[in-house]
């Protein structure tokens, strides 16, 4: 077994570890073991994971808390939990990334890796286009842009996004198909 | 009509943009996956003059886009040095007030995508977007101004999103130019044009009493956008800075830097192979 195939088994018992812990000083100290392991790069890791779930954790622990408190009970023990056990699952997917070839872990397996190489190619597009969307209003805007420009060109970037990912989709299937992925 | 494609420009004129010694690498931020850090300029020496019409060639990825973003001061260089009349452009220099204002309205950049420049809820808006920033009295003249000469001046209330191609291609140019920029940078600018508008483009561009730069690796535009070539290798390097013509009669630069291809042909019975360049010959 090559040294990537080996991390991304650590990373699979790892990530089935996280989700069947509930204790949150057990998922606390696997945070904990998990930024050790990152070394030098532990608080990039740790700042893009917080990044990443911050929409996604607010949201969901604004609402639970509401809910908490429309029926009278303590919310505590679960938000912890919950936030700790989402974080923990970024960190370590961003651990694994940064430290294996994902080409490399799953080379046993022809189909894996050109489902692989589709995802990867149509990630370098996608972050050259945002790239592009970012430096664009940074190339048209004499002054701070104000907040409504953000939003608009964030707001025409996403359409771009959803646009472009549901024509990279349709052209993905249609390729798998016709090299014999799928027979539906 | 004047036609400044042709206007000589003598080493006499004004130096607006200047490139020293300039290198650049893009790092990794994907893990082992994306492999080392990749260099995509080297050694990059070149001076933009008052008035000049110049073509940047080069095949795809030897990092024409990444030039004109470095010459456009949204990317600072690994290395080297970048001035805009004779002052040093840096990422900290950018922030002062007066000189960011004063860069960003007279050098714009036209990107390859338009939609990576389109977010107003209409053309009008687009249009209008740099001269409100500037609070300039003549908005709605200015506009209708740009959006006439350009061939959009039917769509002003229209969304952007919903235009063509080269509609949208048409709405960025004006967007760019209604703050009448002293330099106009275009990343492949005929790319998702069809041919009706990439002549339109041609005429347009000859007729801006701006200094141009515009990437392409289509040589057939090449003698239209420009007097001037600046060929970027597959080596990332600058490999040729001369009059166009001459870059078109040497046949061992152009393959250099991957222009032409060398195909099998047939001639009746015969059938042989030379270095070809279909698109202007």
């Amino acid at each position: 077994m090559n040294r990537d195939r080996a991390a991304l088994l650590l990373y699979l018992i790892a990530v089935l570890a996280a989700t069947l812990i509930h204790d949150p000083v057990w998922l606390a100290a696997g945070l904990g073991l998990a930024l050790l392991a990152s070394g030098r790069a532990a608080a990039g890791i740790l700042r893009r994971a917080l990044l990443a779930v911050l929409a996604f954790n607010l949201a969901i622990s604004l609402s639970y808390a509401v809910m908490a408190w429309l029926q009278d009970f303590s919310p505590w023990q679960t938000l912890i939990r919950l936030n700790l056990r989402v974080l923990l699952l970024t960190v370590l997917s961003f651990l694994f990334i940064a430290r294996a070839n994902l080409f490399r872990a799953l080379d046993f397996s022809q189909g894996l890796t050109y489902v692989l190489g589709l995802a990867y190619s149509q990630a370098l597009i996608f972050r050259r286009a945002h790239e592009d969307f970012r430096l664009a209003l940074d190339s048209r805007s004499l002054r701070r842009p104000r907040l409504i420009d953000r939003y608009r060109a964030s707001a025409a970037a996403t359409a771009w996004f959803i646009e472009k990912s549901l024509h990279a989709a349709t052209q993905s299937a249609q390729a798998l198909r016709s090299r014999g992925f799928f027979n539906d | 009509m004047t036609d400044i494609r042709y206007r000589p420009i003598g080493a006499d004129a004004p130096a607006v943009l200047q490139l020293t010694d300039v290198q650049h690498r893009y790092g990794s931020s994907v893990g082992n996956a994306a492999g080392n850090p990749a260099e995509v300029l080297r050694d990059i020496n070149l001076t933009l003059r008052a008035g000049e019409k110049s073509v940047l060639l080069g095949c795809n990825g030897s990092g024409k886009s990444t030039l004109l973003k470095i010459l456009n001061g949204l990317i600072a260089p690994t290395a080297g040095r970048v001035s805009y009349q004779n002052e040093e452009i840096t990422p900290a220099r950018l922030k002062e007030p007066g000189l960011h204002r004063r860069f960003r309205g007279e050098v714009a950049l036209l990107f390859q995508n338009p939609d990576a420049m389109l977010f107003n809820p209409t053309v009008f808006d687009e249009i209008a977007f740099g001269p409100r920033q500037l609070e300039l009295p003549d908005i709605e003249a200015r506009v209708r101004h740009w959006a006439e000469l350009v061939g959009v001046d039917t769509h002003l209330r229209r969304p952007p999103f919903g235009l063509s191609g080269g509609e949208k291609q048409k709405v960025c140019l004006a967007a760019l130019l209604a703050l009448e920029p002293k330099v106009l940078l275009l990343d492949e600018p005929s790319a998702a044009l069809d041919p009706r508008s990439t002549g339109w483009l041609i005429d347009f561009l000859a007729d801006l009493p701006v200094t141009t730069l515009t990437s392409t690796h289509n040589l057939g535009l090449a003698p239209e956008l420009g007097s001037r070539a600046l060929v970027l290798g597959e080596d990332h390097r600058l490999i040729y800075d001369g009059p166009i013509q001459a870059l078109l009669g040497d046949m061992d630069k152009l393959a250099a830097a991957n222009l032409v291809h060398t195909h099998r042909h047939r001639h009746g019975d015969i059938e042989h192979r030379h270095t070809h360049v279909h698109d202007w010959q």
